[in-house]
């Protein structure tokens, strides 16, 4: 499903985003990645979203080699992966539901299939009864709520998670926690970016460790070792 | 691709009312720099209307010797018309500049009395040239100052008038550059002003731009209500800058009428000059407009 060949990201010769990094991910699985702030994690969620480019190696989603992805083919690729940031990253002049409508509007759908498909996700999420709200008049945990609703929307087959839990508090990082798990029973695959212990350590899900850049350690039903 | 259009149409008519407060400042901000270009247009009305005026006011006077005949008058007459800097020659024969000269003189009894010894006529016939610029009086007077004409050109109003003519050509083309200058000192200030103004409005939602990308829109998507807003402040500041010009032209046009002894001087070039005056405001705001969001969005747009 993502495969990581060799990669690396330099931005100037002393900083170096990730280096030689390869790693294999198979549809439906749920993977963390874990490490200390500035080891490279959020550099591969933005190159998984061609928001950067590599300096070497090889990237492939879904066999689609987006290496050198065209300007024109990257908004294609962000509608194909569903992503979710810790600032949340909502449209805070629209509405819960508007946000979430956008995301399918974007990609040109029919206002039909988006009346169809957006109040089920928000159901999924727990929001249907809040979606004339703004954002600001919603939780921290509301509001990755509405994110996931809104990455979900184009059914992606990979989710990508960065630091979703890192605004919010220990119940609410549970509650997105769990919605994470339930997607990945319905066979999305999770990548996760996080520096939580805890919340890694509960998952009992593969772990891939990040430091300076490089990957340190791969490990099947892994722990959180740093 | 409908869908997509009246989906940014959508968005656009939300980004103007939810953003109301920065909405309603580009306009007035695009209001403000269409007067100062509508004032603009105004004082060189009256800048033009006050030159041609003081223009007007100007002749050079040919005076014929009482014996010259209408054959040498006529030559005189054709030579001077062949000038192409001549706009019209009015004569008067002497008959007629007798007939001037007693109204001109009605209240003085001595002269129309010492007129009246004399017996007969003793003033010669007038030709009055008015040429298209005052410039052009002088060429005519030096033209006519050649021997051949001596005899039948008694006297000219070139000495008398020669001072005035120069410092009025000289008055009229500074005014002309100074209102050159202004023209274009207004428009650099205007190009700033709303330059800054959208990259101000575009920086305040660049992170909704970035958001929008995230989710997979294309830059065509972002950018269109962006483009369609400027189509639309456009509409709404040049129809109000009509709307005001409009009422304060009715209010100055009777102040106009006072010192021009024309009535409706501005509401009548306004109206003769409308779609030249809305076509160009309209789109010189809305290039300006657009090209201000184009290049503002276009470092937020790269992937």
């Amino acid at each position: 499903m993502i495969v990581l060949k060799n990669l690396t990201k330099q931005y100037t010769r002393d900083s170096v985003g990730l280096h030689e990094v390869d790693l294999h991910i198979e549809p439906g699985e749920f993977v963390s990645v874990v490490g200390q702030s500035g080891t490279g994690k959020t550099t591969m969620v933005k190159l998984l979203i061609a928001e950067e480019r590599p300096s070497s190696g090889k990237i492939e989603i879904g066999g689609w080699d987006i290496t050198n992805i065209s300007s024109h083919d990257v908004p294609l690729l962000r509608r194909q992966i569903g992503v979710i940031f810790q600032d949340f990253k909502l449209l805070p002049q629209k509405t819960v539901l508007e946000n979430v409508e956008f995301a399918l509007e974007v990609a040109g759908e029919k206002k039909s299939r988006i009346n169809q498909v957006v109040p089920r996700v928000l159901d999924i999420v727990g929001l249907s009864h809040k979606n004339e709200r703004y954002p600001h008049q919603l939780s921290g945990g509301e509001q990755q709520r509405v994110a996931i609703a809104r990455a979900l929307v184009h059914r992606p087959k990979i989710l990508v998670a960065d630091e979703p839990t890192g605004n919010l508090d220990s119940i609410n990082t549970q509650e997105i926690i769990g919605i994470l798990k339930k997607i990945n029973e319905f066979g999305t695959t999770i990548l996760l970016v996080t520096h939580n212990r805890e919340v890694v350590n509960q998952l009992k899900r593969r772990v891939v460790t990040l430091h300076d850049g490089r990957l340190i350690s791969d490990e099947h039903k892994g722990k959180y070792r740093l | 691709m409908m869908a997509s259009f009246f989906r940014i149409v959508k968005f656009s008519l939300q980004d103007i009312f939810r953003n109301m407060s920065l909405s309603f400042m580009t306009v007035l901000i695009l209001i403000l720099m269409l007067l100062s270009i509508n004032t603009l247009i105004v004082v060189r009305v009256i800048t033009d209307e006050s030159i041609q005026t003081v223009k007007e006011q100007i002749d050079v006077s040919i005076y014929f010797h009482p014996e010259s005949t209408e054959e040498e008058i006529g030559e005189v007459r054709e030579y001077v018309g062949s000038f192409p800097e001549v706009e019209n020659e009015v004569y008067l024969t002497k008959e007629e500049v007798l007939e001037n000269f007693k109204d001109t003189y009605s209240d003085n009894k001595e002269i129309l009395a010492s007129l009246d010894e004399l017996g007969e006529n003793p003033l010669g016939p007038t030709l009055v040239v008015k040429t298209r610029e005052p410039k052009d009086y002088e060429k005519i007077i030096n033209a006519l100052s050649v021997p051949e004409y001596e005899n039948i050109i008694e006297a000219k109003t070139f000495g008398d008038t020669q001072v005035a003519i120069d410092r009025i050509h000289s008055i009229t083309t500074q005014v002309e550059r100074f209102t050159y200058f202004l023209t274009a000192l207004f428009a650099i200030i205007a190009f700033v002003i709303i330059f800054n103004t959208i990259r101000v409005a575009i920086y305040t939602q660049r992170a909704e731009i970035g958001i929008k990308r995230l989710v997979g829109a294309t830059n065509w998507f972002i950018s269109g209500p962006y483009m369609l807003e400027s189509l639309i402040f456009s509409i709404i500041s040049v129809a109000v800058t009509y709307g005001i010009a409009h009422f304060s032209i009715g209010f100055l046009d009777p102040y106009m009428g006072v010192v021009f002894g024309e009535t409706e001087l501005l509401s009548t070039y306004f109206s003769s000059h409308l779609l030249l005056i809305l076509g160009i405001e309209f789109v010189s705001v809305f290039l300006l407009t657009i090209v201000s969001s184009g290049l503002a969005m276009r470092r937020y747009l790269r992937t």
